[in-house]
This record gives structure tokens, sequence and C-alpha cells, in this order.
């Protein structure tokens, strides 16, 4: 046999291992049956909320994938968090390393065992999902991108778990590290986000001219003779919330709707879960106008009054107006489109940190050990 | 069965060659605790070499370097010729640990374990399964092999443990506290088993507290207190002190007055008292205890039990670890 033959024998050797350590017996499969039940009432009643069978699935399909997201991580770190410490106050994990298996076989392999458990619920809601689809109005593409990202996430907390298993002595405390980081991830984003936001406030100033007084001419309804006032400056203090948005890049769900591609109705408004959420991310990239303009008597100038419509003139010249003081504004589309995809920074800050965790676990748990913490039995 | 002690520094200098154990100036320290200062110890091939020492001497410590577990901070370790700091694989394909501490993966049965074990160390399936009937019957778990190891009462685990280490047939086998848990009847078939496996040419280093059973199997001993093994002049000194012997016998009025009388009890023995089980009396070596034994029986007693009162694994246990306590004080 070959050298990477012997390694995968032993890889795979160490994942059927652990799964029939961890998940085998009834009470695994009475937790994937409640979470079935669960999944299956948020669809129906997603289906109705949504008008699914008007609208299409698009809002069931993109809703229950974040379910499956919640749960994986809610699950994940008890399954995972606590392999290779708890192996070791089982007595298990030396006895393991005195044979031919190397540590990188027995990581890897723990690694992957947490991932297929997790990837078990995926494949458990998969009836609910193809049910979505069954719906229509849903994308081969964002099909694929979203079961693929969301496994990969689901890889990643379960790569944490297992990394400080590996690196904590105490299985408690690298579980409980493991929700931190889980919750770190989910929520601490949209807090920090929030709260850093809001503290770095910067000063805007808005000037303002208006008309004192004009003649209004009834038969052209233009007004003549506009006597303007004098620049009015006020400043006000508005929060940078452009500064941060790579924050909330770290966010899991935020990675899985930011890359799913987003679909949007005639009116650009996103169709689904996904593209909601993009938009609002996308949308805190764009800085805040920290200098407007507005000229009341160009305004009054270049208007016209006639039976009693107001009427705008054209607003193209100087460059003056901003667009935002008038006007819809752009649709959610040209947001999403004219900002920068955050996904895969998102993503890649999520693969290495689910890389760093297993390589230190690696070097924790290499033998012989040339360091061992304090109050840690190595068998 | 007669114990000799082999220590390393004189063996190694007779050139035992690759096979076996070989533990030369290893020491071992956790932090600020130095757990083994200075042990140095061989096991020959085809011998059974006893680890004897005090709790928290560094016994298991000592075995897991041995195990390719940990490193030593000084010293040189080979098995077979192997270090098992810089090869640890080809130390672990030779090399069979049992640890003190009965670890097995709880929802697998002893059988499953075992032919998992098997894989482990890059049997094929097949092999692995021929290997496991094998092992359940030596070990005798053929009743429980196909329960979960976690209903399995703690001499099962033991047995399987012990099977685990043997999976791969090892040429060195590290037991540490093998006896402990066991019933009679197990210890006697350990005893066996162990004995057979150094008449094959396995070297077994054997760590354990009941030093009555390590008299009955081990070739040699090693003396292991406050992180050092004890030096040749230390254990000769501590086998020829004076040790107690206990005679029974069927009058033991007529005992009484026989070691009151003069002539009897030699200038070398001391009567020390009598317990339940007999009469202990302090004597200086063998000859002077024959002595003892033949003026009771001229005497006309009726004795019916005569013998050292402690093993000698024990006797020398004890004796070495009364002397190394002042030696602790001083170092303090």
């Amino acid at each position: 046999m070959t050298d990477s033959r012997v390694f995968l024998t032993g890889l795979w050797l160490i994942v059927t291992l652990e799964l029939r350590q961890r998940v085998r017996g009834v009470s695994w499969y009475v937790l994937l049956g409640v979470f079935m039940l669960l999944v299956g009432i948020v669809t129906f009643l997603l289906w109705l909320a949504t008008s699914a069978w008007l609208s299409g699935g698009g809002g069931v399909f993109s809703t229950i994938i974040f379910f499956v997201l919640l749960l994986g991580t809610l699950v994940s770190p008890a399954l995972s968090g606590n392999a290779v410490n708890g192996d070791r106050e089982a007595g298990t994990l030396a006895t393991t390393q005195v044979t031919l298996i190397s540590t990188g076989q027995l990581v890897l392999g723990k690694f992957l065992a947490a991932w297929i458990t997790a990837l078990a619920f995926l494949a458990a809601a998969l009836p609910f999902l193809i049910f979505a689809v069954v719906l229509g109005e849903v994308s081969l593409a964002t099909i694929a991108v979203s079961v693929l990202v969301l496994a990969a996430e689901l890889g990643v907390i379960a790569a944490v778990g297992v990394g400080l298993s590996g690196i904590l002595t105490r299985p408690l405390f690298s579980i409980v590290l493991t929700y931190l980081v889980v919750a770190a991830l989910s929520l601490g984003t949209l807090i920090a986000f929030a709260l850093l936001g809001t503290a770095t406030q910067q000063q805007a100033t808005s000037v303002n001219y208006y008309v004192v007084s004009s003649t209004f001419d009834e038969a052209t309804g233009r007004q003549s003779d506009i006597v303007c006032s004098t620049a009015e400056t006020t400043t006000f203090d508005v929060a940078r919330f452009d500064y941060y948005w790579w924050i909330l890049a770290a966010n899991p769900y935020v990675v899985v709707a930011d890359a799913a591609p987003g679909t949007f109705n005639d009116d650009g408004y996103p169709t689904d879960l996904f593209g909601q959420i993009a938009v609002g991310v996308r949308s805190a990239q764009a800085p805040p106008e920290l200098f407007t303009e507005s000229n009341g008597c160009e305004e009054a100038a270049q208007s016209s009054f006639n039976d009693g419509r107001y009427t705008d003139g054209s607003f193209s010249d100087g460059g003056m107006y901003s667009g935002q003081t008038y006007g819809t504004g752009p649709t959610s589309q040209e947001i999403y489109d004219g900002a920068v995809p955050s996904w895969f920074i998102g993503l890649t800050m999520h693969l290495l940190l689910g890389a760093g965790a297993l390589t230190w676990a690696w070097r924790r748990t290499r033998t012989p050990a040339l360091h061992l913490s304090a109050g840690s039995r190595i068998a | 069965m007669s114990v000799t002690t082999v220590f390393g520094a004189a063996a190694a200098g007779q050139g035992i060659g690759p096979s076996g154990v070989a533990v030369s100036g290893v020491s071992r320290s956790f932090g600020a605790v130095s757990v083994l200062r200075d042990a140095t110890l061989t096991v020959p091939a085809g011998s059974v070499t006893a680890l004897i020492g005090p709790n928290g001497s560094g016994k298991t410590t000592l075995l897991l370097m041995l195990a390719t577990l940990l490193t030593p901070d000084t010293g040189t370790i080979r098995i077979n010729g192997h270090d098992p700091v810089t090869e640890p694989e080809r130390v672990r394909a030779l090399m069979g640990w049992m640890p003190d501490t009965l670890g097995s993966w709880p929802s697998l049965s002893a059988r499953a374990a075992l032919q998992t074990t098997g894989r482990l160390y890059r049997m094929t399936r097949e092999q692995a399964a021929l290997r496991a009937d094998e092992l359940i019957a030596l070990t005798d778990l053929g009743d429980f092999a196909d329960r979960p190891a976690r209903v399995l009462s703690r001499g099962q685990k033991q047995r399987l443990s012990l099977a685990r280490a043997l999976v791969h047939s090892p040429g060195v086998l590290l037991l540490d506290e093998p006896a402990s848990g066991l019933d009679p009847a197990s210890r006697a078939s350990l005893r066996q088993l162990l004995r057979r496996l150094a008449g094959d040419g396995t070297s077994i280093l054997v760590s354990s507290h009941v030093l009555a059973e390590l008299d009955e199997m081990a070739d040699a001993a090693v003396y292991l207190a406050d992180g050092r093994t004890a030096s040749p002049e230390q254990v000769a000194a501590a086998g020829a002190s004076a040790r107690a012997w206990r005679i029974r016998s069927l009058d033991e009025a007529a005992l009484e007055r026989a070691l009151a009388a003069p002539g009897v009890v030699g200038p070398l023995v001391q009567v020390l008292g009598v317990d339940q089980l007999g009469t202990l009396v302090q004597v200086e070596n063998e000859a002077s205890a024959a002595a003892l034994l033949h003026n009771l029986v001229l005497s006309g007693v009726p004795v019916c039990d005569f013998g050292p009162a402690v093993g000698n694994l024990e006797h020398t246990f004890l004796d070495l670890t009364r002397s190394t306590e002042p030696n602790r004080e001083a170092t303090k």
C-alpha cells in the first residue's frame, strides 16, 4: 500500500470509530427526529406566511437553510467540543496514540466525523428543501451555492469544536468555549457592528440657501427677482457604519446570505431572505454624505408652478444635487449590485479560524509530548 | 522462584544488544515538579522485570516515556534499539502498552475494540478479526466478548486492556499495574501468560504494588524511589538486612517455652512478638534462620510453618523506602 493509501485508511478508521462512538444509539435518532419535526413545522408556517403557492419557494428555502445553520451551530459544539479531551478523560486517547495512527489522522478523523454529524442535520432537512424548490422560483445557483456554503460553515464549527477540545484540557471548558465562539460569530458580530458604528460619530455639514423674497409670475408660473438668503450652515453627527461593514462579513448567516446569488423581482426587491440580508449588509458599505448643500434659490429659479402642480426642473447641472434630497434613491437591487460582495472575506476568515484551531490542536496532541499543561494527564 | 536484581549500568556494560529495553539516566520534570531524576534500567529480551516503587515515585511517568507518549528531559531510551523520541512509529510497531487507567471505547464490544485496535495497527480486516478471536480465548473473555465495554467489570476491563496491548504480538510489553482488580484465578493465568510470552522472547516490564505477585513471576526487579532507580549496592544492602520470620506451631505453649529457653535462640535472632498468625522473630540472615529451625525441632516443638514474613521484593522495597525517607528530608 502506498503512503497516502495508508493515511486514508487510517483516517477513515478513525472517522468510523468516532461515528460508532458518538452518534450510535437511539438518542441520536430521537434528536434527528425532533429536528425534522421542527423543520417541518417551520416549513408549513412559512408556506402559509409567505403565500408561497403564489410567490414561489425562495423565502421558504432560504429560511430552512438558516434554520439548519442555527440548529447545526447549536448542536455541533456539544458533539464535537469534547472529541479529543473527552477521549483523554475516558482513557482511550493514549491507547489510540500508541498504535500506528498518527496525530494528524487522529485530529483530522475526529474533525471529519464531527462534520459528517453536522451534515446529517442538513440531510434531514433535505425533504423540506426539496419541497421549497418544488414551489418554484428558486434558482439552481441559489440551491448549489447556499447548500455548499452552509456545509462549509458547519465544517468550520466542527473544526473549531474539535480544535478547542484538543487545545483545552477540560471537556466542559472546550464545549462552552465552542459555544462562545459560535455566539461571538452569530450575535457578537451584530453587537460589535452596531456599537462600533454608533460610537464612531462624525460631524456632517449641510449648507442651505432659501428664498427670502421673490416675484411670482402667474402667467409663466416662474419666480423672478429672487432674493436669496445667506448660506445657513447646520452641523450634525452621523454614525460611520461603513468603517465596520467587514465585521458583519464574519457572521455565518451573512456569509450564507451574501454568497447566494441575489434574486430580485421586477421592482428591484429581493425575493428571499438571503437577498434581504445581503442588501442590508451591503448598504452598510456606502459612506454617509458628510457635506450636503441645497440651494432653494436655484430650484426656485428653475422650477415652475403650473395649475397647482409644482414640477421639478432639471437637477443634472452642476452635480450639486446628491440625489438623496429628492427622488426615490437607489433600489435594493442597485445597492446590491453597486457594493462589494463580502462573503468570501467572511468565509476565508472562518476557514482560517477552523484550520488554525485544528493545527493548534494537532500540535498540542502530538506525541511524544514535550510539554504537559498543569494538572493534565497524558493517559 | 528466585529473584536477582539486574541493573542498567551493569547490564548495559555486558552489552545486551538491540533487543529489550535500555533506559539510561532519564529524567523528567513537569514544571517545577521533578518526577524522575535519574532512572537507569534494562529489560533483557525474554525476561520479566518488575518495576517497584511507592506511589508517586515516577513508575507511570517512566512507562509513558517508554510507550512513546512523553519525551524525557535528559537521558536515552532504546526499545529494541529504537529511540521512542525520534522513531516513535518503529517503536509503536513493536511495543505493547497496558495503561494504569482502564480506557476502552464504551459503546464498542470487547471483540469490536480488539478488531479496531488491530486495524489501527494496519492489519487487514480478516487478520484483525482472527487476532481478536485468539486474544479473547487467551484472556478468557469469551463470555463477555460481545457486550459493550461499559458493562464490563473492572477485572474484565483489565483483561481486555491486556488483550489490546497484545494485539500486534509486540516484542516489548509494558504493563502498568496489570494485576490490580484481578481475581486470584485471573492473576494466576496472567502470571502463566507473562511467563509464556517471556519464554517466547518478549521483554516484559511490569509495574505493580502486589509485590508477592511479582515475586513469583519476575526474573529481576528495578526499585524506583523518589525518581531514582536504586543502585545495586543499596539493593544488596537492603536485601541482606535483618528480616522478620514467622513461626507457627501446633503447640504454641511449647514454642513459647522453647524460645524462652537458653541456647535455642542464637545471638543473631530476636523474638519480636506473637500475632494471630504466629510468632514473629527477627533473623539476621538465612543461616541463622536455619539454625533456629534446627534448634526448635530438636527441642521437640511441633513446627508446622516457618518462613519469611514478607517476600523478597517486599522486604527490599520496604527497606529501600525506609532508607530514602531521611534522604528526602535532607534534600529539603
